[in-house]
């Protein structure tokens, strides 16, 4: 696999009037992986999807995208297919209709018949849009984006209105995408989505990148929390705990096995009930609370 | 381009707003005047007929649509959609305007051939032409412009109507009063000479050199239009 960068940003800046919206944003996406850019509402995740799509200028900074500007449409948009956030199609025109002409402008060659069978809209082909339901409209504008195979897609919150099965089904598609070499973007608000998916993820928080890694990476730079309450007349536990307003016990830990079996030992041992006990690793939403809180 | 005016003539046909406002109305309105001839006739000159039947045609057909179809694709993000593809911004656009032009077009060649079998044939054929493609031109242009200040079909119902009822009370003006007075003042004025081209070139007498420098004010307007256009159009709604 090549090691040259498929996406590479560096010290991107935004504004608008007076308003910064990226602030010296830099990331790389490498070959066939999924980068998940993930941010607080208001974080400039949108504004920086658009430009390395190259619908918008940077302010200053440079934007690669297979090694050229993503505003010479010509070299580049053939290779890459994007999920716009909202619809775009136009309501007159039927499902069928609307992939051959995206389809035909992406200068990427397929079958619309095999794209529609695809999403699950071979069905509709000749439904117009203005008749499709939220979800339909999304795996059209999935079709779209997939259409001939793209090297790089961009996934902008793909899932929303989709119910389980189409979620499914639609992964299911990525991930094959993937096995053909694709190279996935994805900004989403379904964090286990990502959590599951995503090679590498970027969080983003207030125009600027905060942290960037694999989920392992970054869920161990906080610690695993165990909750639990006791009697009044229960002992002190043994480890270092906070209660919480609610006069839940809070242990936060970096060896969660170690300390939970100290804790159920100490528990037997003394014949203390654990009420209402939880133990887990750090999850993505807890690295997404802490960031918002910084 | 083709493939987008493909699907751009689909949808023209599909929307009965469209449909009527672009096809209907300026066919109708210039079959009163071709019906009604003689009393036009006696109020300016033939020539005045088919001036004002283009200007009819390329207010109500051509610049309103343009506008309007200008504004509903970027409010349904369909201009988006388009610049997310390999195609470029002046192949998306004339892809998009193509077919109301080209409709346009022919609406003015049946309407003058229709007037030109009741009335007679105009004097010079090739400068009634000229007239059309720079007026044509000239609408396109204020269309662009207009588009970038109109933020939805519905706005386009008023942004439209400055330019469109403007060139028709233009049209009237010159073509019932003559460029004998205030000639500077008609003939800078948008559709004034391009008016008075299509007086020359329907009802004769004019030296041809004098009828070809009038294109250069409707061009004027063409250059002003698109350098307004390329400073406002834009692409997406605002947010």
């Amino acid at each position: 696999m090549s090691s040259t960068p498929v996406i590479d940003v560096e010290r991107l800046n935004l504004t608008y009037g007076d308003f910064h919206a990226v602030k010296d944003l830099s990331f790389q996406v490498r070959p066939g992986e999924l980068y998940a850019l993930l941010g607080t509402n208001g974080a400039g995740k949108t504004s920086t999807l658009e430009t390395v799509e190259g619908h918008r200028a940077a302010t200053s900074g440079t934007v690669r995208v297979f090694g050229k500007s993503p505003r010479d449409r010509r070299a580049v948009r053939p290779r890459m297919g994007i999920m716009l956030q909202e619809s775009g199609f136009s309501p007159d025109l039927t499902v069928q209709e609307s992939v051959r002409l995206i389809g035909k402008l992406t200068q990427r060659t397929d079958r619309v018949e095999r794209v529609l069978g695809v999403v699950d809209l071979t069905r509709k082909a000749g439904t117009k849009v203005s008749q499709l339901s939220g979800g339909e409209k999304r795996r059209l504008d999935f079709a779209t984006a997939m259409y001939g195979t793209p090297e790089l897609i961009f996934l902008d919150e793909p899932t929303t209105g989709l119910d389980i099965q189409s979620r499914d089904d639609l992964w299911d598609v990525v991930d094959k995408l993937r096995e053909d070499g694709s190279t996935v973007v994805l900004t989403t608000h379904y964090l286990e989505e990502a959590q599951q998916r995503a090679d590498r993820i970027g969080l983003m928080h207030k125009g600027a990148l905060h942290r960037e890694g694999t989920v392992s990476e970054l869920t161990r730079t906080l610690p695993a929390a165990i909750r639990f309450s006791l009697a009044p007349a229960a002992p002190a536990p043994p480890l270092r705990a906070t209660r919480e307003g609610d006069g839940t016990f809070l242990i936060e830990t970096f060896g969660l096995q170690e300390d939970l079996h100290t804790l159920l030992r100490w528990a037997q041992d003394h014949e203390v009930e654990l009420r209402e006990l939880q133990a887990g690793p750090t999850r993505l939403d807890d690295v997404f609370r802490a960031l918002d809180s910084e | 381009m083709l493939s987008i005016a493909l699907s751009e003539l689909i949808q023209i046909f599909r929307n009965r707003l469209v449909l009527v406002t672009s096809l209907v109305m300026p066919v109708a309105v210039s079959a009163v005047f071709i019906y009604q001839h003689e009393g036009f006739a006696a109020l300016g000159s033939l020539g005045y007929i088919a001036a004002v039947v283009m200007f009819t045609i390329g207010a109500f057909g051509l610049y309103t649509t343009t506008v309007t179809t200008l504004a509903a694709r970027r409010q349904n993000l369909f201009l988006k959609r388009l610049r997310s593809t390999a195609a470029g911004d002046t192949a998306i656009l004339s892809g998009l305007l193509l077919p109301i032009t080209v409709i346009s077009l022919v609406q003015v060649a049946v309407i003058m051939t229709a007037l030109a079998a009741v009335t007679g044939e105009p004097d010079n054929v090739l400068l009634l032409v000229a007239a059309t493609l720079s007026m044509v031109i000239m609408m396109l242009g204020l269309g662009l412009a207009t588009a970038g200040v109109t933020n939805s079909p519905e706005h386009a119902q008023v942004t439209t109507l400055p330019v469109s009822l403007g060139t028709i009370a233009v049209t009237s003006w010159v073509g019932i009063t003559g460029t004998e007075e205030l000639a500077l003042l008609k003939r800078l004025l948008p559709g004034g000479s391009a008016t008075e081209l299509v007086l020359n070139a329907w009802n004769g007498g004019a030296p041809l050199t004098e009828s070809l420098i009038l294109l250069a004010p409707t061009l004027g307007w063409v250059i002003v239009a698109v350098a307004l256009a390329s400073r406002i159009f834009r692409w997406e709604p605002r947010r």
